[in-house]
């Protein structure tokens, strides 16, 4: 289902040229505080409407906006048990090591595999169109990434038995 | 070329404000307002001369005084301090705000006896100075906003009337009166005479937070955007008002600049200045983009079928970009947002040619329209 992926990709790529749009918005109900409202929801006015973007049952997306924080949670396709286990294990190797890629969020949102949150601060260090173009990259890449794994694991399955069973032969 | 100059002063900057003879420019980036020795000139170049440090958190607001010289910044730690300039020093005075929340925003009236001040508080407060304790003290307008007041703007005319915009997505005119500091005469509007902080007018049209409030030159029409990329016109502010309301393909506007009282600049997200204009019925429309580095947005090559999945996003930013090619920054003085413009001339002025505008980007670009004012007389605008 290959020509699902470029439509499915450019409607997430554009929904957050739209969305992140986003600036310094001091906290309404904690004075000298300044946090993401997206993550605590406490002010309706402050957050708009979410997106979720399904390219398939198994393949989807959530964008979550608010006036300065914008969160994008993925569900990867998992095919089988096995793609199960690599794509858990894999993207909790990403998320525990969040700090270094900044707009990674540690915890995936419940009923996603993987979450970003990217806050105004980010939007002014970092080129917006870049940040797109990195979210966008990487969920093309995570589908590699998952497949190679698979591939790598079952070859060496498959070598690892016929060299065992070579001395029954 | 409509851009002359371009100044990377800071990371991001919140706001500017020019000194009356456009000499000085004050920036605020972070919790320090720098003033620099500046000139609209293309080939000037900006020194620094002083850095006011005073705030805690964020100046997210500045504004310079034209007659008096007086700077006013207001910060998210919930301070203000009005600024005198004495012997090359800037001295800070105190300004009971008595909010419990962040400052966004700071006007000085046009007489320059009050100032207002937007707040997180859901407030606005109204300064004036109190000779006998030698601070500035404030009149707050608790009433009627739902949410945090984004911005403030005075009348030119009427030193009582004061619009507001909040992030509950309406925009209000309210009467700032204030016994003592104004006087009696100065208290009879259109509204007739009206007691401080009450609401005249209350506009709902749009359905986005609201930014980015101005009056026309003389004072008959008002102008504000809405964060669902709508930007708004009202004529004949009073009693029964014309509103108009333009829905616009791109990205949020943040805040808009009347040119005169038929033309209006506005830059938001989309890092270019848009420039509108009304014709002789009193419509107004979108002229063109400022920046001729921006090329125009191709259709989406590949299918929209999802696009009803953003259309709830109030429907905007159909940004054409092939899925496979990166897409680039766009080719605008800009890099990031602009968030304030700042007219370029003496106060009072019916028409403005040049004007700044500074960004989350953290550089000051500044406008000359006369090169295009000619080429719109000639389309007869």
């Amino acid at each position: 289902m290959a020509n699902t992926l470029r439509p499915y990709l450019t409607c997430i790529r554009n929904t957050l040229t739209a969305a992140m749009s986003l600036q310094n918005f001091p906290c309404q109900d904690v004075e000298r505080h300044n946090k993401p409202e997206v993550e605590f929801k406490t002010n309706t006015e402050l957050l708009l409407n979410p997106i979720l973007i399904c390219r398939n049952e198994a393949e989807k997306c959530l964008i979550e906006t608010s006036i300065n924080s914008l969160r994008i949670s993925i569900k990867v396709k998992q095919a089988d048990e096995l793609e199960n286990i690599l794509t858990k294990k894999f993207l909790r190797f990403l998320a525990m090591r969040a700090e270094s890629f900044q707009v990674l969020r540690r915890k995936p949102v419940q009923g996603y595999d993987i979450s970003f949150l990217i806050t105004n601060q980010h939007c002014e260090e970092m080129n917006k169109h870049r940040l797109i173009d990195f979210i966008v990259r990487f969920m093309e890449d995570i589908d590699k990434e998952i497949s190679e794994l698979k591939l790598s694991v079952n070859t060496r399955g498959r070598l690892v038995a016929s060299e065992y069973l070579k001395q029954y032969t | 070329m409509v851009a002359v100059a371009s100044h990377q002063l800071a990371q991001c900057i919140s706001g500017h404000a020019w000194n009356v003879d456009l000499t000085m420019i004050a920036v605020c980036t972070n919790n320090e307002v720098h003033i620099y020795n500046a000139s609209p000139a293309p080939s000037a170049v900006w020194q620094r001369l002083h850095v006011l440090q005073k705030h805690d958190q964020l100046v997210s607001g500045v504004d310079w005084a034209p007659v008096s010289n007086y700077i006013v910044t207001v910060s998210h730690d919930r301070n203000s301090y009005v600024w005198k300039l004495e012997e090359n020093v800037w001295q800070p005075t105190l300004v009971i705000l008595r909010i419990n929340r962040a400052a966004i925003s700071v006007k000085w009236s046009p007489r320059e006896n009050k100032f207002a001040v937007a707040s997180g508080a859901k407030s606005v407060c109204v300064c004036y100075y109190e000779e006998d304790n030698n601070w500035w003290v404030s009149k707050i307008i608790r009433k009627k906003h739902g949410s945090t007041v984004t911005g403030v703007a005075w009348h030119p005319n009427n030193v009582v009337l004061l619009a507001t915009t909040s992030t509950d997505c309406k925009c209000r005119i309210f009467s700032a009166y204030i016994k003592g500091v104004d006087s009696r005469s100065a208290a009879t509007t259109t509204f007739g005479e009206i007691r401080f902080g009450e609401q005249l007018v209350q506009l709902d049209l749009a359905l986005g937070w609201a930014f980015g409030v101005k009056w026309s030159p003389s004072g008959r029409s008002l102008a504000y955007v809405g964060h669902d990329s709508t930007i708004h016109f009202i004529d004949d502010v009073g009693p029964s008002p014309i509103a108009q309301t333009l829905a616009l393909r791109d990205l949020p506007l943040r805040d808009v600049l009347f040119l005169s009282e038929k033309r209006l600049v506005a830059g938001g997200f989309d890092c270019n200045p848009m420039l509108f204009a009304s014709d002789d019925t009193g419509t107004w429309n979108f002229v063109r983009f400022l920046d001729e580095g921006k090329t125009p947005a191709s259709d989406v090559k590949a299918s929209t079928q999802f696009s009803e999945a953003f259309g709830k996003f109030y429907g905007q930013a159909k940004r054409g970009v092939a899925a496979e090619s990166p897409s680039s920054a766009p080719g605008t003085y800009h890099n990031n947002c602009i968030t304030l413009l700042n007219p370029l001339a003496p106060p009072g002025e019916q028409e403005i040619r040049k004007f700044s505008t500074s960004g989350m980007d953290g550089k000051v670009v500044i406008w000359d329209m006369s090169t295009i004012s000619d080429a719109l007389a000639r389309l007869g605008m």
